[in-house]
């Protein structure tokens, strides 16, 4: 790896590690550094940092090998702990036994089937819906988790050989488990540097990222080595999961947080060395490990020694070299689609208004059973508190759906917005609390983007998973911030036009329409935004960063202005949230409860606003179903596993709801005879592919090609011209449409 | 002078040198042409003067002024644009937009009075693609969409306009169109160098021809003394049919 260290770089390093040892010095422990402590403290980080690195090793893997970041690492070790423990624990089988059965038979199935289903087709697809499956994947795991071992049993997994003894070196005792870690993971990291290095597959596995259908001219089936990968992904999520289930405890949320640690140490590796994620590995435990044994943080900072890996993970990306603007990216899977017109967009924010209207004064009939929906005070809060997860999802449209930036972190800013408003105007019920409120917001979504403008988009996905996480653990648990003791007195009813709107029963009627206009007249300004020069600019930007600095677009800049307008936004979603729900808990904002908004609203389609609101009835309907179905264990983690089963279908329907009802639905409006014209000429289009397709199918095409094959397949393909004048350009069309068949064997 | 040269200008992937001591010159009123076989580099040398690649060595001057560290937007805004071998058309956008995106960004940095939306409608109408102007470049056939790629490029009033591979995806009627645009573009005093395979093309439409080889120039002159050139017909011209067909 090449190092090349800038004056600023050196500055920035400096100025951390000066904080470093200024946090450790005022927070210094009564463990003294002596010889013992010290060895202690290489033991346990060396340990720790073993297991995060076999972790990190098999993201590294994964990623370099197939190009996509697998957020789900984490809850597929999870799963696979929690099936040990079923297995050896609660099944009795002798532990090698169901050690074999985890490791070497159920995670390389499961990474296989993965590959087959669902990360085969992702290849060509978008960053966004790359990440939204693999989430999609995290949260189904998570629930599916959850569902079969139902966290209120408590469950533990015993560390390795606990009854031995273990080794004494210079009186501290290194147990087997401990020992067992450390060696394996050296193991495991070199066997994984070797495989790809030095055997045929691992060679393959490499020149499949770079070029898959040339890898595939020359021999490599692609289909294989993908799965192949996968596989290798999922037997070290698994094996990461088992030895460190007995130190977290079997806590599906602490073994799922795992995976931000195998972030911060794959960040580390750049993604792509699986020596430098080993390393990394240790670096985060021994951090750990330091702190564990040699830090005390006070009461108001006891969750700080866990913000340690997202920190890590922040200052890593910080450090890593500028990204290349990149060209050839681009995609041809989309249909033509018009803007939607002025009197369109208020229309539908009237009928928005309308129904919300309508539903809390009662007068829409209500026909579901008993408690459900019905205009009772409890639902009433709860539709103030949907429409306050729509806001924040209408924040992520300018930001993930026009600009193309994936952030995880806009829950969290609304987590600061409810918390900052509860001291700027909330607790006098001060409108204009709000207005400051939404002003510090737009910079502080700014600060989640600076780590990552430099950088390529699964960067600012990390950061900005690290900003939430460590928020939550720093900022939101600390008293200063939410406060424990002024628990449900946070805020005081908020006066507008002589309406009273807080989470009061009496008020609440009025929240749920005060939070409908404001949700309507935000999509409306979304609507008319999308007419104008900005978004246009931000569509630009995503679409190709390159041709768009090339036409004078100043890319940092349009990408602040997309963060502070997205950050305003999430901050105005935060001073209701605030108020909608009276009162702040410290643990009310961990970074996995921001990702159903975001999967949701991508199922929905993330570039049109409107996809917000039928988040929001997506968002509701997953509560509700538990409740009309009265309660079933079977849907007791229906919260997760819906938002992330929805993502998943992402893998075959990549573009959102709106998209696909708007080209087959569309058509059905009278006024829109432009959508029918566009729907007979895709169906035309469509058929022509398919001719052709069959007609590649009937040359029956083997490798390696041969000449007489070629030769046909340029007449079928029609381009005997553009082979004479552009041969380059011929032959890739040609290979991606052989590509296309030949890759799924 | 040269509006645009490059003096000395070295790039290098790995152990390989994509480009060793490439100098060109580009001059307004002029269809200059850079030739070469697959991996001679071209496509390379556009990065390096648009400033999406960084050279290893060597300087980028255009109007007098050292551009080789300056960022790719300020370059566009000094009146450098291009267009892309593998298209870069913004493809969730309509082609209208595309065009409005650079109209819309040029008044960041040209005073003169003009309507970004007037200009868009003018250069579709001269690039010959106003049916199209309301659909989605990503649903446009490739050719279009290149036709796309160039109204954008000159809704940005360049003074020197790169274009790489222009006639590719064109038809024959398509091709005959772009190469009488180009000439009425230089007319206008408008400096144009471009990248083509199009043989005909090239020497139908370019005063001047840089050919490169294996990241060096090996051969500068007119199509006639490039047609005559033994170097060049060794290097390159003679093995045309045979690249094809391998």
């Amino acid at each position: 790896m090449k190092l090349k260290a800038k004056p600023t770089s050196i500055a920035v390093a400096l100025a951390i590690a000066a904080f470093a040892v200024f946090v450790v010095d005022a927070n210094r422990g009564i463990a003294p550094y002596s010889w013992p402590n010290i060895v202690t403290f290489v033991v346990v980080g060396l340990s720790l940092g073993g297991i995060y690195a076999i972790s990190a090793c098999g993201l590294v893997v994964t990623y370099s090998t197939t190009g996509i970041f697998n957020f789900a690492h984490g809850a597929i070790g999870c799963f696979l702990a929690f099936l040990y423990w079923e297995l050896r624990i609660n099944r009795h089988w002798p532990a090698p036994l169901a050690l074999f059965v985890v490791i070497f038979v159920v995670a390389p199935a499961l990474g296989v089937a993965l590959d087959k289903l669902l990360m085969q087709r992702l290849r060509n697809a978008t960053l966004i819906v790359q990440l939204m499956v693999t989430v999609g994947v995290m949260l189904t795991f998570m629930g599916v988790t959850e569902t079969i071992w139902q966290p209120n049993t408590g469950r533990s997994l015993p560390h390795f050989f606990e009854s031995s003894p273990g080794v004494k070196i210079d009186g501290v005792t290194l147990t087997w488990h401990r020992i067992i870690t450390i060696v394996l993971a050296a193991a495991i990291a070199f066997i994984l540097r070797a495989l790809l290095y030095r055997t045929r597959l691992g060679i393959a596995m490499r020149a499949v990222v770079d070029n898959r259908s040339l890898a595939g001219l020359s021999g490599a089936r692609p289909g294989v080595v993908s799965g192949a990968s996968w596989a290798l992904g999922c037997m070290t999520a698994a094996i990461a999961g088992i030895l460190i289930a007995p130190e977290t405890g079997l806590v599906v949320e602490n073994l799922t947080l795992v995976v931000v640690i195998a972030f911060a140490a794959a960040a580390i590796a750049q993604l792509k060395s699986v020596p430098w994620a080993f390393a990394g590995g240790l670096i985060v435990g021994l951090a750990s490990g330091f702190v564990e044994q040699f830090v005390s943080f006070g009461k108001d900072w006891e969750f700080a020694p866990q913000a340690i890996p997202p920190a890590i993970l922040l200052i890593a990306v910080l450090f890593l070299p500028q990204a290349r603007l990149e060209t050839g990216q681009l995609r041809f899977t989309r249909r033509s689609e018009r803007l939607t017109k002025p009197w369109e967009a208020l229309t539908g924010a009237l009928a928005m208004v309308g129904i919300v209207v309508a539903w809390a004064n009662g007068w829409i009939p209500w026909f579901w059973g008993t408690h459900f929906g019905q205009r009772t005070p409890v639902w009433l809060g709860r539709g103030a508190g949907f429409m306050v997860t729509g806001v924040i999802m209408l924040s992520l449209v300018p930001l993930t759906g026009w600009a193309g930036q994936v952030s995880f972190a806009n829950f969290a800013i609304a987590g600061f917005g409810a918390a900052m408003y509860a001291k700027v105007g909330g607790q006098n019920g001060d409108p204009m609390g709000i207005v400051w409120v939404v002003l510090m917001c737009a910079p502080l979504g700014v600060l989640v983007a600076i780590p990552a403008l430099r950088l390529k988009g699964l960067y600012l996905a990390l950061a900005s998973v690290a900003f939430a996480d460590l928020a939550d653990f720093v900022l939101f648990r600390h008293p200063d911030i939410i406060s424990q003791v002024a628990n449900g007195n946070l805020y005081k009813p908020l006066e507008l036009f002589g309406f009273r709107i807080s989470s009061n029963a009496p008020d609440r009627k009025a929240f749920v329409i005060f939070m409908a206009i404001s949700f309507a007249a935000l999509f409306f300004l979304l609507e008319m935004l999308r007419r104008s020069r900005w978004a246009r600019r931000w569509i630009a930007i995503a679409d190709s960063p390159a041709a768009a600095a090339t036409v004078g677009v100043n890319l940092t800049v349009s990408k602040i202005v997309v963060f502070a307008f997205s950050g305003a936004i999430a901050g105005f979603a935060g001073t209701m949230l605030g108020l909608s729900t009276g009162a702040l808990q410290v643990n009310s904002f961990p970074f996995f409860a921001g990702l159903p908004l975001v999967l949701l609203l991508a199922v929905n389609g993330v570039r049109y606003p409107v996809a917000a609101f039928l988040a929001v009835i997506s968002l509701a309907s997953f509560p509700a179903l538990y409740e009309v179905t009265h309660q079933p264990t079977i849907l007791v983690s229906v919260s997760l596993v819906g938002p992330g089963l929805a993502a998943i279908a992402m893998a075959y329907r990549p573009e959102g709801a709106v998209f696909y009802a708007g080209r087959d639905l569309a058509g059905l409006l009278p006024w829109r005879r432009d959508a029918r014209a566009e729907k007979a000429m895709a169906a035309a289009k469509a058929r022509e592919q398919d001719i052709r397709r069959d007609e590649i199918g009937d040359l029956g095409l083997t490798r390696p090609f041969s000449a007489d094959k070629v030769a046909q397949l340029d007449r079928v393909l029609d381009i005997a011209d553009e082979l004479a004048r552009h041969p380059a350009n011929a032959r890739e069309r040609e290979l991606a449409e052989v590509g296309d068949g030949a890759a799924l064997d | 002078m040269a509006l645009l040269s490059t003096e000395d200008v070295v790039v290098r992937f790995g152990g390989i040198r994509a480009l060793s001591d490439a100098n060109l010159e580009v001059e307004p009123g002029m269809v200059t042409a850079l030739i070469g076989p697959n991996g001679a580099g071209k496509t390379t040398f556009f990065n390096v003067v648009t400033g999406l690649h960084e050279p290893d060595s060597g300087r980028v001057i255009f109007d007098g002024t050292d551009i080789t560290r300056t960022t790719p937007y300020k370059r566009a805004r000094m009146g450098i644009a291009r267009t892309f071998q593998k298209l870069e058309a913004f493809s969730s956008l309509s082609a209208r937009e595309n065009v409005l995106v650079a109209a819309e960004q040029r008044k960041a940095w040209d005073k003169s009075r003009f309507s970004p939306g007037a200009v868009a409608d003018e250069l579709l109408t001269r690039v010959g693609i106003t049916d199209a102007a309301h659909y989605m470049v990503g649903t446009l056939p490739t050719g279009t969409a290149r036709l796309v790629e160039l109204a954008r490029a000159l809704a940005m009033n360049p003074r020197v306009l790169l274009l790489d591979e222009p006639s590719s995806g064109l038809n024959e009627e398509e091709t005959v169109g772009m190469a009488t645009l180009l000439r009425a573009l230089v007319r206008d005093g408008l400096a144009i160098l471009l990248v083509e395979h199009d043989m005909s093309f090239v020497m139908g439409t370019c005063e001047k021809i840089f050919v490169l080889n294996f990241g060096q120039v090996i051969a500068v002159g007119s199509p006639d003394e490039i047609q005559g050139d033994a170097v060049v017909q060794d290097a390159y011209l003679g093995t045309v049919g045979g690249r094809a067909a391998s």
